[in-house]
């Protein structure tokens, strides 16, 4: 599109140096960014951010800029709560629009939003790449293999992306300082020993990948954190584990994710297991109900901060 | 097994001994299902706790878990295998199974649509899955019974087919209207023994009880209806009545099933085929047999969705599908379809 659109300029110009003039203005307003689709060229001050990806729209928001429409987190009508709780606190006055779900983007609500730029997750499917990229620039992020800490590099890029590098490096700088206090504090109070994060079903629990972004948080404070061999290679949680088997996901502390709203009433509903009752976390009172749109779903600067919160409000509590 | 009502007659003759082979087989079932699983309690370990020892461990998982599924897969069994001989008894059709022709859709979706009203999960249950089951039940007879429809078996399954489809529409569309309920009502969508507790069982039996005694009930004049409408008549039996008594128990049989298992396709399809197969058509021999078979089937594919994945579970669903799938397609391809 740039090409056809400069062509027609540059005969019309016909001088070499004043093109030359016109090119370097231009790299001083534009920056053009590795992505998984190969280098991409951005505006240096977009204006109209579209968000495809719980990551991106956390990355979008630390660095200070607020987008104009966003997919929904995963089993939910809007963004996550944390997001929601953010927004509120700190851009009361924004009416962040839904432009789909993670696995079906709504071309058209998105076009609808005349981005200049587009943060899109780092799984795109080619053919909403293909779309997509004639709508506005779109990152997509190269991907990884799952690990706690994918967020940085992809946040890096979005921030990259919408030039507020500074604000994003202070964003994680703030979250390696909080995980730093917390980790001491939980020191001090004598706070350690095995973690695991489940999502309760009543046909047994999906227990989640210790490479997720929560579980590393949980490492970084100093915890262990176990999913017991039971998560393979590809996901984020396996099969419902056979009640027979929960022992596998005993530990010291174990978290319980929920997506109904009410974390106590997801607790309440697997007391009624008499395998889960029996668990040596349940007896001790040590079964930590967290939201999880935030610890299964999320992933981000903002999310790390609200997680470091759950953590500290379950632990350090007495 | 034998409700003292069914035994006043004893099993019709030439049963006797299928019956006893079929009942030692389940016997060896009930066995099997109390002592294998997906968990670290070996048979080797679970053994002594039949006889009472064993250990802590042993004694939580056969007594807690592998005993209350196993009793609840028996019934889910019979009461679907019952369920699948009335129902291809009263339309005539040996593909009509509660779980294709939307009996089960309509039982799930009623109670979805209750979790989505606001019922709590444990408490209405079984009276809305009935109710649904019923709805499914008569709206899709009704449909079967449009002009032309009535003597095509195939036709009353692609009528099942589409109403199905449509009711599983329109559960999903209550699951995107409320992700809230959404991991209750998906949790209940797909089929399984898992996590159920006894309570639930005890929940239905009265139903199954009341199922039961109608069936009993219309096994005679459902046989008779067999030959043809006016013998039926001619024997004293009213049909109308007679139909509508069925579908009744049908509709209490598979809402019993569903409120505790969530919906589990193809038993009432590969439960009174195999019964035929031993038995013949005649519908009173045919549910002799459905009341072993229904549970080992049942009781059997769990069994198998506990091993094949270990130590994860796979649903009982799959599994009784890829049983039943062979099944459909095989009656569909025999030349003698509209025989019953």
């Amino acid at each position: 599109m740039s090409l056809s659109a400069s062509a027609p300029t540059r005969h019309r110009l016909a001088g070499l140096a004043l093109l030359l003039g016109l090119a370097t203005g231009q790299s001083a307003l534009a920056a053009t960014l590795e992505t998984a689709y190969g280098p991409v060229e951005v505006d240096d001050d977009p204006q109209r951010v579209v968000t495809l990806y719980e990551g991106a729209l956390d990355a979008t928001l630390a660095s200070g800029v607020v987008p104009l429409g966003a997919v929904t987190t995963r089993g939910g009508d809007g963004v996550a709560r944390y997001i929601d709780d953010y927004l509120a606190a700190y851009h009361p006055e924004t009416d962040l629009a839904i432009v789909g779900v993670v696995r079906e983007i709504n071309l058209e609500a998105v076009l609808a939003q005349r981005p200049d730029l587009i943060l899109a997750p780092p799984q795109l499917a080619d053919e909403q790449y293909a779309l997509l990229s004639r709508i506005a620039p779109t990152i997509v992020p190269p991907s990884q293999p799952l690990g706690p800490d994918n967020w940085r590099d992809e946040s890096r890029l979005y921030a990259q992306a919408l030039g507020r590098e500074a604000q994003l490096e202070a964003a994680i700088a703030e979250v390696e300082s909080r995980a730093h206090e917390l980790a001491e504090a939980l020191a001090e109070a004598e706070v350690s020993g095995e973690a695991s994060l489940v999502r309760w079903m009543p046909q047994g629990p999906l227990v989640m990948s210790e490479r997720l972004f929560a579980t590393g948080l949980l490492k970084t404070v100093g915890l262990e954190v176990s999913d017991g061999g039971l998560v393979n290679d590809r996901g984020v949680h396996s099969d419902p584990l056979s009640l027979e088997n929960l022992g596998r996901v005993d530990s010291d502390w174990l978290f319980l994710a929920t997506l109904n709203a009410e974390g106590q009433e997801a607790l309440d509903a697997a007391r009624t297991s008499p395998a889960f009752a029996r668990l040596e976390a349940v007896t001790n009172d040590r079964v930590v109900p967290v939201d999880g749109q935030l610890w299964s779903s999320a992933t981000g600067a903002l999310a790390a901060l609200a997680v470091l919160d759950d953590i500290e409000a379950a632990l350090l509590t007495p | 097994m034998t409700t003292p009502a069914l035994s006043r007659h004893g099993p019709p003759e030439g049963l006797g001994r299928p019956l006893a082979g079929l009942a030692l087989l389940l016997g060896l079932a009930v066995l099997a299902s109390l002592l294998l699983g997906a968990g670290e309690v070996t048979p080797t370990r679970a053994l002594p706790v039949l006889g009472g020892g064993g250990d802590d461990e042993a004694r939580f998982v056969v007594g807690s878990l592998r005993l209350p599924r196993t009793l609840i897969g028996a019934a889910v069994g019979l009461a679907l295998g019952v369920a699948g001989a009335l129902l291809q008894a009263v339309s005539r059709n040996p593909l009509a199974e509660p779980g294709l022709l939307g009996v089960s859709a309509g039982a799930a979706f009623a109670v979805a649509l209750a979790l989505w009203l606001g019922a709590s999960a444990t408490t209405l249950r079984v009276a809305v899955a009935q109710a649904g089951a019923l709805a499914g039940c008569l709206c899709v007879l009704g449909v079967a019974r449009l002009r032309g429809l009535g003597n095509d078996p195939i036709r009353l399954v692609l009528a099942g087919a589409a109403f199905s489809a449509l009711l599983a529409a329109l559960t999903s569309l209550l699951l995107l209207f409320d992700q809230r309920a959404a991991d209750e009502i998906r949790f209940w969508v797909i089929g399984s023994l898992s996590g159920r507790r006894l309570a639930d069982l005890l929940a239905v039996l009265p139903s199954l009880a009341l199922a039961l005694a109608i069936t009993i009930l219309v096994a005679r004049p459902l046989a008779a209806l067999a030959l043809g409408e006016r013998v039926a008549s001619g024997l004293g039996h009213r049909p109308g009545r007679v139909r509508g008594l069925v579908v009744l128990a049908v509709a209490l049989l598979v809402g019993a099933a569903t409120a505790i298992a969530g919906p589990i396709a193809f038993v009432g399809l590969v439960v009174p085929f195999a019964a035929r197969a031993l038995a013949g058509p005649d519908i009173r021999r045919t549910l002799w047999l459905c009341l072993p078979l229904g549970p080992l089937m049942v009781i059997g594919a769990d069994i198998v969705s506990r091993l094949l994945v270990a130590p994860s579970e796979l649903s009982l669903g799959v599994l009784t599908a890829l049983c039943g799938a062979p099944v459909l397609i095989l009656v569909v391809r025999a030349r003698r379809l509209p025989s019953l």
